[in-house]
């Protein structure tokens, strides 16, 4: 047997979480919500891309930009590797366990057998440690799950060369190189720099402040969507999930980025950051107010016109203090000295 | 949100969520899933009905068993063209019995695959309790239930699974 003396820790996000353990057992001490801070992971989109059935909207940024964003700004170097052909995946890294190299991993969720079948849900885009391997098993730091996982080989396979949206095609990242030295206040400036302009610049209506608004403005087309008031009730049931349950750290990420803030008025030594902090904790209940209402809506029966626009109108009342909120973050970072 | 507001007893599913704590700082807490807790019930109820009525429109003839799985699973046909590698005109007529006879058996290996099920699973319908990996409804405590069990293993051979009926004497 042969597992790599790795911290398994849960975390709130399988990408951020992934990254972050990854450094600390490469020597860099981080949280999850620096990392996710510094890499700008908090947004907002909604959309209906001509793929899906049913609208859709994240909390976050795309999949794997928060390992990319995160490398860019801090100039730590990661070997980033996709494949065409599975077994020299499966060579590459075997023989990098054999070296007792963690790596991070793409997985398509619904093949990690140690989680229940509730939660199994064909999602391209989770990302875990893969930390040792003995015979035909591999044993899996997987941020979502308390202990180290043991997957075996098939199903790690198979999850590792998924198709379809997003397909993993096989990816494994590690770092190489970690900087002896970390300007981590200047780092913070630019993720922060870049959130708000996400939440604020973006000049499509689908994004950030604005995607929170076509959210609010579109909730009520959902009929049009479902077959019928179940397959609708278990949509709205997932507003709940998407905020507060799928990776988020609750609030749709706001109470992680509320860490962050408060990680960073330390670092730069500005108590105004510490101020918004407390604010972002304040917006993040609201959306768990949202999320709350919404698991109400999808058990209260038919699903009306009027029980939507309620939660239109909840949505609406976070775009307002998001936009509020980030114009002041803005501010205040671009005039931080 | 405070620590102590969102603390759920839930083992079989935890997750971390960040809150505000005594001290003052943000922080991740584990706690269990919510929405595992109180929804868990819904979601077995729902699985079941959409499984019962597509068994039902499968053994009427009306739907194809691509067309059956793609609806367990959740996936959308695009999403299915992409995952098996085949065009999404393609996967639209495999999903009426009418196309689905027409499919070929290297077509029929690449949906197994897509589904993560055995080839011979588009030809017969059981009830596989013992083997999560192939049942989306499977339900931890009907396998503590003294029942005849049905597990499937694949062998090397992709087209051939070995299907094993036994006495559950849990």
């Amino acid at each position: 047997m042969s597992i790599i003396p790795f911290n398994h820790t849960m975390a709130a996000h399988c990408e951020s979480g992934a990254v972050t353990a990854q450094l600390n057992f490469h020597g860099l001490k981080i949280t999850e919500p620096l990392v996710f801070g510094i890499s700008s992971g908090l947004f907002f989109a909604y959309m209906k891309p001509p793929m899906m059935d049913f609208p859709m909207f994240v909390t976050r940024s795309m999949p794997g930009q928060i390992f990319g964003k995160f490398s860019k700004r801090t100039g730590v170097k990661f070997i980033r590797k996709t494949y065409k052909d599975p077994k020299e995946a499966e060579n590459d890294l075997n023989a990098l366990l054999d070296k007792n190299i963690p790596v991070s991993v793409q997985t398509d969720l619904f093949f990690m057998d140690y989680f229940p079948a509730w939660f199994r849900v064909h999602v391209n885009m989770h990302y875990v440690n893969i930390i040792g391997r003995e015979g035909n098993k591999y044993f899996v730091s997987d941020s979502y799950y308390p202990e180290i996982a043991e997957i075996e080989r098939d199903a790690l396979m198979k999850a590792r060369f998924a198709g379809g949206t997003m397909a993993p095609k096989g990816l494994m990242f590690y770092p190489v190189n970690v900087p002896e030295k970390i300007d981590m206040g200047n780092l913070i400036i630019k993720g922060i720099k870049a959130t708000t302009f996400d939440m604020l610049k973006i000049p499509l209506p689908f994004l950030g402040v604005k995607g929170i608004r076509r959210f609010a403005d579109k909730i009520v087309e959902w009929p049009r969507y479902a077959k019928d008031n179940e397959q609708l009730a278990d949509k709205v049931l997932r507003i709940f999930i998407l905020l507060e349950e799928q990776g988020t750290g609750g609030g749709g990420f706001r109470f992680v980025y509320a860490s962050f803030l408060q990680e960073s008025a330390k670092v730069l030594n500005n108590p105004r950051l510490n101020e918004l902090s407390k604010e972002m904790l304040g917006i993040g209940d609201k959306w768990r107010e949202l999320a709350l209402a919404a698991s109400k809506v999808s058990r209260s029966g038919e699903i009306t016109r009027e029980k939507l626009i309620g939660l239109g109108t909840l949505i609406r009342e976070k775009a307002d203090l998001e936009e509020v909120f980030f114009t002041r973050l803005r501010k205040e970072i671009l005039n931080h000295k | 949100m405070k620590e102590q507001d969102l603390k759920v007893d839930f083992k079989e599913q935890q997750i971390i969520l960040y809150a505000e704590k005594e001290d003052g700082s943000v922080s991740p807490v584990q706690t269990g899933s919510y929405i595992s807790k109180n929804f868990i019930g819904d979601f077995y109820d729902y699985t079941a009905k959409i499984n019962y009525e597509m068994t039902e429109k499968l053994k009427s003839g009306e739907i194809s068993p691509i067309c059956f799985f793609m609806t367990i699973e959740e996936l959308t046909v695009a999403e299915l063209a992409s995952r098996a590698g085949l065009s999404k005109l393609k996967v639209r007529k495999h999903l009426n019995l009418k196309g689905f006879r027409k499919a070929s058996v290297s077509d029929l290996v690449k949906y197994a695959d897509s589904f993560n099920i055995p080839v011979a699973n588009f030809f017969q319908l059981i009830k596989t309790r013992e083997d999560k990996k192939w049942d989306p409804g499977y339900r931890n405590d009907l396998e503590k239930t003294e029942s005849v069990m049905i597990s499937q293993t694949n062998t090397n051979n992709p087209l051939i699974v070995e299907t094993k009926i036994f006495h559950n004497t849990k």
